[in-house]
């Protein structure tokens, strides 16, 4: 059953995967850092504007380091509908802000912010 | 079965569109009920409303169905990548109102089922509006950060029109075939004229309304992939139009003339509930992309438009298969590690995610495909005109299309077998490929039916209608059809191509709809315009560019 569930997950990924971050319902309309950016090291406030209210209590930050690792980043409740919030900490190195959101009319969608810690 | 995702996202939108056929169908049975087939059964005897409170139940069945696969889809990605418990996956908004929806159909077909056409009116109407209230809250404008009010409401207006008009026509043919005589053909379409008009009402109001708030400007038409579906939904809107204006005329003929025949009233019908069903899954593909005004950057411009569509001479010579961009990353991965004596890894793995790559060869591999398909299709209207015109031999004019089917099961995709490395049943986890196959397997299936039709003397009626419907059917797919290219202008270029072509193809399946179906001049001038539909397609192949 366990494993049906996850096939039903997987195929339910479908709004997340059927058209790629730039075709999805849900777009990234701003972000901080900005896509490629170079940011200082310490603590780096996260801020991703969207074009459709979300429900931040069903999305998801995650931060993938160079060596593919992850750590889930929790999402701050404050903010206005549109945004997500964090704030994290990092050493230099090359990180990815991978993003998924549900927006209100119940699309789920995903997609990347690559950027770089300096020294 | 991480590798068949991009699979199943296909399927989403097929559910979607699926979904949408149900919920119009459930509504607009329940409206043809309420308000035709009820308070007419003195004219037009009780069994038009058993009919269609029949067609309004199991459409309520199928919502539940369809609704269910979506909110289950929803609930299993969020347990499954947010760690949601499945009461918390349950409690997003979009799941409610899916919830909701599946209560409301699932008492319509209750009442429908085992009250028929004594189920309270007032009931049925109430419950549709609640179903109506809460497919709205799963549509674009509730997630919308400004006017939100006014696109929900016009949300609201727009699948109620779709509803009344669209959703009531199967109930409406079915009433034509039901009744026998003149005056009641008349009563009926008289007042399912009125209906479908208040629907075009609703529909034309609310789609100007969104049309403003999320194309915005006319360059968002061709400049996006929004604008360019919209546009579509548009010319087969004016089909069903023009369809709807032809009911009219018999109508009024029936009025002057109770004994003037009403069979090309049934048959427009039928043709309008295909076209109508090819706009619903258009509408379902919709939801997959952001609305134009949110679409900023990478937009397709005019000049890109026309410096992209000039026609240059077709190239009939293809490049080596060992220069395409995936054969020779294969043999340069091969060469690595024969040097390491390490097994080489594939250069492609279908539905792993990620987007082959591609080079100059690759794109003058697809132009060489298109446009001896494009010759193949001139080569079918064609012979299909000069059949017409009477010309006996040309009537094996359907054996083209089995020529075509083999080219494009070798050549759509070189990576496959038999000329790549993949084998078929892998390669089907990419959408793009099995999407391909499957247009090779409609090619063979009316290449067949039609050939038998008209060499094999087959009388039988259902195989006639095949090689229309799977016409219209490839054409509607072809609508959903997507190219697994990362860059998102060349992605749009290439289906502001297709768009056309889908178009074409289902008003050819539909026009041939027509020859068979309707007698005397209209039957006629039907048969002249599929022919011409395929040489356009084939043109249009022809003129076909990716660079």
């Amino acid at each position: 059953m366990r494993t049906l569930w996850r096939a039903c997950g997987l195929a339910a990924l479908v709004w997340l995967l059927s058209a790629g971050p730039s075709l999805a319902h849900a777009i990234l309309v701003e972000s901080a850092p900005v896509i490629e950016a170079q940011v200082l090291p310490g603590d780096i406030a996260i801020r991703l504007r969207f074009n459709s209210r979300l429900d931040r209590g069903r999305s998801r930050l995650t931060l993938i380091r160079a060596d593919r690792s992850t750590r889930i980043v929790p999402i701050a409740p404050e903010g206005t509908d549109d945004l997500l919030l964090a704030t994290v900490s990092l050493s230099p190195g090359t990180y990815i802000v991978r993003w998924q959101v549900l927006a209100i009319d119940g699309h789920i969608t995903r997609g990347d912010v690559p950027f770089t810690v300096a020294r | 079965m991480r590798l068949l995702v991009d699979l199943f996202g296909y399927l989403s939108i097929i559910i979607h569109g699926l979904t949408i056929v149900a919920q119009s169908m459930a509504l607009g049975g329940v409206l043809f009920l309420v308000f035709l087939a009820l308070p007419l059964a003195h004219a037009i005897g009780p069994r038009v409303a058993a009919d269609t409170a029949r067609i309004a139940a199991w459409s309520a069945l199928a919502l539940i169905v369809s609704e269910a696969a979506t909110v289950a889809l929803q609930a299993a990605v969020l347990t499954d990548t947010v760690d949601l418990s499945l009461a918390d996956a349950l409690g997003a908004s979009s799941a409610i109102a899916g919830l909701i929806k599946m209560a409301c159909g699932a008492v319509l077909a209750a009442l429908l089922f085992t009250l028929g056409t004594t189920a309270p009116r007032g009931l049925l109407l109430g419950v549709g509006l609640v179903e109506l209230m809460a497919a709205t809250l799963t549509t674009h404008a509730a997630a919308r950060l400004d006017d939100r009010a006014l696109l929900l409401a016009v949300a609201l207006l727009h699948q109620f029109g779709a509803a009344i008009w669209i959703g009531g026509i199967p109930a409406f043919v079915s009433a034509l075939s039901r009744v026998t005589d003149g005056e009641a053909w008349r009563e009926v379409g008289a007042r399912f004229s009125r209906m479908s008009l208040i629907g075009v009402g609703c529909i034309v109001v609310s789609a100007a309304v969104m049309s403003v708030l999320y194309v915005g400007a006319p360059d968002a038409l061709y400049g996006t992939a929004y604008g360019v579906m919209v546009g579509a939904k548009a010319a087969m809107f004016l089909a069903l139009l023009a369809l709807g204006y032809g009911n009219a005329r018999v109508v009024a003929h029936l009025r002057a003339n109770p004994a003037a025949p009403v069979k090309r009233m049934k048959r427009f019908a039928e043709v309008e509930i295909g076209i109508g069903f090819s706009l619903f899954f258009a509408a379902a593909s919709l939801t997959s992309v952001p609305p134009s005004v949110d679409l900023t950057a990478d937009r397709v411009t005019w000049h890109e438009v026309v410096e992209r569509n000039t026609p240059v001479w077709p190239r009939m010579v293809s490049p080596q298969h060992d220069v395409l961009a995936l054969p020779a990353l294969q043999a340069q991965l091969d060469a690595e590690a024969a040097v390491n004596a390490t097994k080489a890894p594939p250069a492609f793995v279908p539905g792993g995610g990620e987007l082959p790559v591609r080079n100059a060869a690759d794109i003058a591999w697809s132009e060489f495909n298109h446009h001896w398909a494009g010759v193949f299709v001139v080569l079918i209207g064609v012979l299909a005109f000069l059949n017409r015109a009477g010309l006996r031999w040309a009537r094996n004019w359907p054996l083209v299309f089995l020529g075509l089917a083999v080219f494009l099961f070798l050549r759509s995709d070189p990576e496959v077998w038999p000329m790549g490395e993949e084998g078929i049943f892998e390669s089907l986890r990419d959408t793009e490929v099995l999407q391909h196959r499957f247009f090779v397997v409609l090619t063979v299936m009316f290449a067949f039916f039609e050939w038998r039709v008209r060499v094999g003397g087959w009388d039988n009626k259902r195989a006639k209608l095949v090689f229309p419907l799977v016409c219209a059917v490839g054409g509607a797919a072809l609508l959903t059809h997507s190219h697994a290219i990362a860059n998102v202008k060349e992605a749009l270029l290439i289906e502001l191509t297709h768009t056309p072509l889908a178009l074409a193809a289902m008003a050819a399946g539909w026009s041939r709809w027509l020859e068979i179906r309707l007698d005397g001049r209209g039957g006629r001038v039907a048969g002249w315009i599929w022919p011409l539909c395929f040489v356009l397609i084939g043109a249009l192949l022809l003129l076909y560019r990716e660079a």
